[in-house]
């Protein structure tokens, strides 16, 4: 019987019912799809990795990304190193698809044993005759079939800007989903036709290497090869490079995964109103059960249980959802990796068992933790008082201002926790959701407060319905207590991250005025927006500085080097009388750290690399170079919002003495005094036609790009704060719904005495806008608390960045809009309701 | 309550939904390995055009024609020995290295390429010991490109290598030649010279392997070279001194459709006299017509021996121990005009190359009316039709 008028409780208001539900799937749903998006990308890299990994134990890499093809020469003909193989590794684009293929270069007569799947090798299929005597390649047979083109057939590739012509030379014809999906994107080439591609004569990206798993067999191996090994490569396990380029991502995809939380956060409120409601509405209800002997047990269990079926039908309708949320976020996830990391292609979802498990736990879970309050609230009252409905009314504004100091004391040693302690991502996130607990503690007593400083003011405007909505906020306020802290956490947290990301692309705007100074940019298209390792052409570099009407121009070298805390960046530049300008230094003194800069006896790193490696002026920083490890003082550290894995950055002078590469990634022109940029940029395009298509571009459309890609990166960022601002949306809409809706009899009595239905609704309308007006004015203190926290504890520990924190006016204009404009919006199906009803209905108790 | 349980049978098949769609959504294997084959467009490599033909007989020069002839599809520098530790210990040793062109150097449709990785030519070696004391039998082999310096040959100074198997001009001169190749238990540095001079098999060098125009290589021989060094057998090195064989053959097409192997015979007599001879197996198991070999007696003069003067019968065989291959390991071979009856018998039956082609070459000894030891190769007795150079 309990089961049923459970039951017939719930059919009977399948709006609220309705509405609760959205808002757990969609909760769920965000924080499923995030999940699903990063492990997805993670798994597609992985993958990938594995792909051209094949079965390596360990690796054998040079000092900057080039390793000398003597090695390889020297591990077989002199210390006899086998299986061992060598590869050369790129990323090409083909004419007529818009994938970033990678390319692998192998040497079909040792590759054998590493990546059997390719058919290479003696008794493979592939025919050596056309794969090794020229530019050949194999690719996968679904992708050929996508591109058009089958065996025998030209292929278009561009690499870093330059056309070359590739025969297509077989075709891998996949056994499996998996080995489809891994070699989807890849071209495999000889390392002869690799060289060629990416101009890397005499070079080789790696040796792959298989040595015996037998720890002591294993440790005279790598001895016997260390031996033989010349300065500056590395020899290391298989995995630790694809380790270290996912750490890449960590700090990015914590981030993510917190801001996805947040929507359930706000969920969980949704549930807890929701449920807190159907136990007001059912005070009489569950008086007379208790009145009947149900146990106190019997109606705690009700109500979970109630509140579980809710969260299972959302929880399921959520994770589906995440997982069509998900394929759309992926690729904007992947994008995002792409400008900033490194190359990944996310052809599908990988949808793993723990992923859907975990999301179903957290959504179940949080709303069965949001329930317990009402439920026992539910059982705690003696079953005089269940009855009466004024007497919890009196004791929640009783209890306000003890809510109130139980807030601040939470929000007090948040504070606490987040001055004191100084690392740690996620203990800043805990006290970030701690903060927003402690400001919906307080908003019951705040709510009062401002609820009757603005009665006189709308009692002025709008008369006794002015006063009576102001003290309807009041009087109902174990309800709209929770609806307004549901708005206010919803709006405060697109306050937050609407300030993070404006301070954030204000500060990369101001650094980027700094830092682009010259006239001219040039350099050649790359995979990878921000960390561009790509070559100019040595022609094309000589052209460019031979235009008439260049004042001069500086070079920059961008290498992935191994340094002693790992992979690092490093970026060689050409110090000139303009580049002081160009940095602003963080710490360091100028006068001391420029020279030594220059000569080379020092160098400086970015301060998300002086951040992520605890590295300051004075340190050292050991980098593995062409001529053995050198261990290079810090000058300075300078600010740089490029890349948050930071950059260690020397003078031209000392990477040419410490490596072989001669390469040039970019360069930067100042014109002529007189000398129309435009006009100097028509020549250098003219000047380098039908050479390596190269990106020239002015100062201005340089900073334009960088800042349509910082937008990019932060489109992810955006989405999630619009979908936590729907969760909060659907929540007021059900809060504001369940108030009203309980308030029948109320309106029943208003019409009754006499009011109008226009009138009835306009005070309907009155009492949301108000409510909405509360919430949006208690959001903007704490949406600018969590900017805070989020620009100058969260971001700075995540990435190590400095940012100026900008709050613009029509921000918090926007969330007051905001806030009003969704309670109102909210309000109207209530108070079109509430006007419709009849009095006599309404009167009639059920 | 029957609401009640129509709703909960309905949850629990909403559930069940939810988890079979959440398996079949996820059930791709992660842990397999990745499985795919390769098609290719029509290979190329059993065309003969653009290669040169050993169609005439030609003058041989030296030391040029030590080097390598990229002209020509298939080419090998073949080494053979027979060996005695300083207690008459005896081993055997081969050491071949084979070039075999991708395509014609003539083929101008190939662009250039600036890496020197890039080649139409590639290597395969092998190399083996037979240790008869030890009961024990090395065999590997290995495959290299022609070019960033992996494998190649030059004439002079003389060195063919693919990777660290090599044969090494020690001097200016082309011998003494030094040989050096090793593998798990087994390893060879020899240095070999001429005891006999250089023959010319054949018609003046080239030798007519089937019917038609160019199924012919171009072929000569060291019968007998002095031997010295050390060969190692199950990591147990021993100082050796004994006799070895080098041939030297290049072609483009040899056997014809109807050939499905040879039996080489590599003899060297404690007389002084050394006796090549192949017979050419037609598919019908007949000895083909273009059989043919060379007697060299002890002052190097040479005899040439007509297919029908010679008497080959087997009087033994073995079978791998997969049971796929059986081979003749004993022989009675007979040559009246020479006055040879002799039998030859493996020194190890099991001296099989289980390599990308199997066959059989091994170390013999030679007993009977002469006596002697020498090397014997066996193509064609089992799956594979063909030579490890076809």
């Amino acid at each position: 019987m309990l089961y049923r008028s459970s039951l017939r409780y719930l059919t009977r208001h399948p709006w609220l019912m309705g509405l609760s539900v959205l808002g757990v799937a969609l909760g769920v749903a965000v924080v499923v799809s995030i999940d699903l998006a990063n492990s997805s990308a993670g798994r597609a890299f992985e993958l990938s990795a594995e792909t051209v990994t094949g079965t390596a134990t360990h690796q054998v890499t040079g000092a900057a990304g080039a390793l000398p093809d003597s090695v390889y020469r020297t591990l077989r003909m002199e210390a006899g190193v086998r299986p061992s193989a060598p590869v050369v590794e790129g990323y090409a684009s083909v004419e007529g698809d818009e994938r970033t293929f990678q390319v692998v270069g192998i040497d079909p007569f040792a590759d054998a044993p590493f990546r059997p799947y390719l058919g290479t090798g003696p008794g493979g299929d592939v025919d050596l005759g056309t794969f090794m005597t020229q530019d050949a390649a194999l690719l996968s047979a679904p992708t050929a079939d996508e591109v058009g083109v089958t065996a025998g057939d030209t292929l278009r590739v561009d690499v870093e800007g330059t056309q070359h012509s590739v025969v297509v030379g077989g075709r891998i014809e996949p056994q499996d989903e998996r080995t489809r999906r891994a070699l989807a994107n890849l071209l495999v080439v000889d390392v002869s036709t690799a060289q060629a591609l990416f101009d890397r004569q005499g070079q080789l990206s790696r040796v792959d290497l298989i040595l015996p798993s037998d720890d002591a067999e294993q440790t005279t191996a790598l001895e016997r090869i260390r031996a033989v090994l010349p300065e500056g490569t590395r020899l290391q396990r298989a995995e630790a490079r694809t380790q270290a380029v996912e750490q890449m991502t960590r700090a990015f995809d914590l981030n993510l995964t917190a801001l996805s939380l947040l929507a359930l956060v706000v969920g969980a409120f949704l549930i807890y109103n929701t449920m807190t409601f159907s136990i007001v509405q059912r005070r009489g209800l569950i008086g007379r059960l208790r009145a009947l002997g149900v146990t106190r047990r019997q109606i705690f269990g009700l109500v979970l249980g109630e509140a579980a079926l809710l969260g299972a039908v959302g929880t399921g309708l959520g994770v589906l959802l995440g997982i069509v949320l998900a394929s759309g976020l992926v690729h904007l996830l992947a994008q995002t990796i792409n400008d900033l990391y490194f190359v990944v292609e996310v052809s599908a979802l990988t949808i793993t068992p723990w992923i859907v498990v975990k999301g179903g736990l957290l959504g179940l879970g949080t709303t069965i933790a949001a329930a317990i309050p009402p439920a026992r609230e539910a059982t705690n009252a003696p079953v005089s008082t269940v009855l009466r409905r004024s007497t919890q009314e009196a004791s929640v504004q009783a209890m306000a201002p003890r809510l109130a100091l139980a807030g601040a004391l939470l929000g007090a040693l948040s504070g606490t926790v987040l001055a004191l302690t100084s690392q740690g991502i996620i203990v800043s996130y805990v006290a970030l959701l701690g903060l927003l607990v402690a400001a919906a503690l307080l908003t019951p007593w705040a709510v009062m407060g401002l609820a009757r400083a603005a009665r006189p003011l709308l009692g002025r405007l709008f008369g006794v319905i002015g006063r009576m909505a102001a003290r309807g906020v009041v009087t109902s306020l174990s309800r709209t207590g929770v609806a307004i802290a549901a708005l206010m956490v919803a709006v405060a947290a697109t306050i937050g991250v609407g300030l993070m990301i404006d301070s954030f692309r204000g500060t990369v705007e101001d650094w980027l005025t700094q830092s682009l100074q010259a006239d001219v940019y040039v350099q050649p298209p790359s995979e990878v927006f921000r960390r561009s390792t790509a070559t100019l052409d040595s022609t094309v570099a000589a052209r460019l500085r031979a235009v008439d009407g260049v004042a001069s121009a500086y070079s920059v070298r961008r290498a992935a080097v191994e340094a002693d805390v790992g992979p690092t960046d490093l970026v060689a530049i050409e110090p000139g009388p303009e580049t002081e300008d160009v940095y602003r230094l963080k710490s360091g003194p100028p006068e001391t750290a420029w020279p030594q800069l220059q000569n080379g006896s020092a160098v400086f790193v970015s301060e998300p690399y002086a951040y992520r490696h605890d590295l300051a002026v004075g340190d050292t920083v050991r980098l593995q170079t062409d001529r053995g490890a050198q261990a290079l003082p810090i000058a300075a550290v300078y600010y740089d919002y490029g890349s948050d894995l930071g950059v260690v950055m020397m003078s031209r002078t000392a990477y040419t003495q410490f490596y072989d590469d001669r390469g040039v990634s970019g360069l930067a022109f100042y014109a002529e005094e007189e000398r129309d940029v435009d006009a100097l940029i028509a020549d250098m395009r003219a000047a380098v036609g039908g050479l390596q298509d190269v990106l020239i571009r002015s100062n201005r459309a340089l900073r334009e790009t960088s800042l349509k890609v910082f937008d990019r990166t932060f489109t992810i960022t955006t989405v999630l704060r619009l979908l936590a601002l729907v969760v909060a949306f659907i929540g007021v809409l059900s809060a504001l719904m369940a108030l009203v809706l309980e308030r029948e009899r109320e309106m029943g009595v208003l019409r009754a005495t006499g009011m109008t239905p226009p009138q009835v609704g306009g005070y309907v309308t009155l009492q949301t806008g108000l409510m909405g007006a509360i919430a949006g004015v208690l959001s903007l203190p704490l949406g600018y608390v969590l900017a805070y926290v989020l620009v100058f504890v969260i971001n700075k520990r995540s990435f190590g960045w400095t940012l100026q924190l900008n709050v613009p006016p029509d921000v918090l204009l926007q969330a007051l809009g905001l806030a009003v404009g969704a309670a109102l919006l909210a309000g109207l199906y209530p108070a079109w309701k509430m006007a419709q009803s009849s009095p006599a209905t309404a009167l009639r108790d059920e | 309550m029957s609401r009640s349980r129509t709703l909960s049978i309905g949850l629990v098949a909403l559930a069940v939904a939810l988890g079979l769609g959440a398996y079949w959504l996820t059930s791709n294997p992660e842990e397999d390995r990745l499985q795919a084959s390769v098609s290719v467009a029509d290979a190329m490599s059993s065309d003969t055009t653009g290669y040169r033909r050993a169609a005439e007989s030609r003058e041989f020069t030296f030391p040029a024609d030590h080097g390598p002839h990229p002209g020509y599809k298939n080419e090998w520098w073949y080494l053979t020995g027979t060996l005695n530790g300083p207690d008459g210990r005896p081993f055997g040793y081969e050491l071949t290295i084979f070039r075999f062109a991708l395509a014609p150097p003539s083929d101008t449709t190939r662009p250039r390429s600036a890496s020197d990785w890039r080649t139409n030519q590639f290597y395969m070696a092998h190399f083996a010991v037979t240790d008869s004391a030890g009961q024990a039998f090395y065999a590997d082999e290995r495959f290299g490109r022609g070019g960033a310096g992996l494998a190649g040959a030059h004439a002079d100074p003389l060195r063919v290598w693919l990777e660290d198997w090599s044969m090494e001009s020690v001097g200016p001169e082309p011998f003494p030649l030094r040989l050096r190749a090793q593998q798990d238990g087994a390893a060879i540095d020899l240095t070999v010279r001429p005891q006999k001079p250089r023959i010319l098999q054949g018609d003046r060098g080239l030798s007519q392997k089937g019917p038609g125009v160019g199924n012919a290589s171009y072929y000569y021989s060291y019968t007998r070279l002095a031997t010295e060094g050390t060969v190692v057998s199950g990591g147990d090195t021993t100082q050796v001194t004994g006799q070895s064989w080098m041939d030297r053959e290049w072609s483009t097409s040899a056997l014809g459709p109807d050939q499905e192997g040879w039996d080489w015979f590599a003899l060297q007599l404690d007389d002084g006299r050394d006796l090549m001879y192949y017979q050419l197996r037609n598919t019908d198991g007949s000895a083909s017509r273009f059989s043919e070999g060379t007697i060299v007696g002890p002052d190097g003069n040479t005899t040439p021996i007509a297919r029908d003067k010679v008497t080959l019968d087997v009087l033994d065989t073995w079978t791998s121990p997969d049971g796929t291959h059986t081979y003749p390991i004993a022989w009675r071979l007979r040559i009246p005009s020479a006055d040879v009856d002799v039998r030859v018998t493996a020194l190890l039956p099991n001296q099989e190359m289980d390599v990308s082609v199997r066959y059989w070459e091994g170390a013999v000894r030679v007993t009977g009316s002469d006596t002697g030891r020498g090397y014997v190769e066996l193509t064609g007795y089992g799956d594979s039709a063909a030579s490890p150079a076809s």
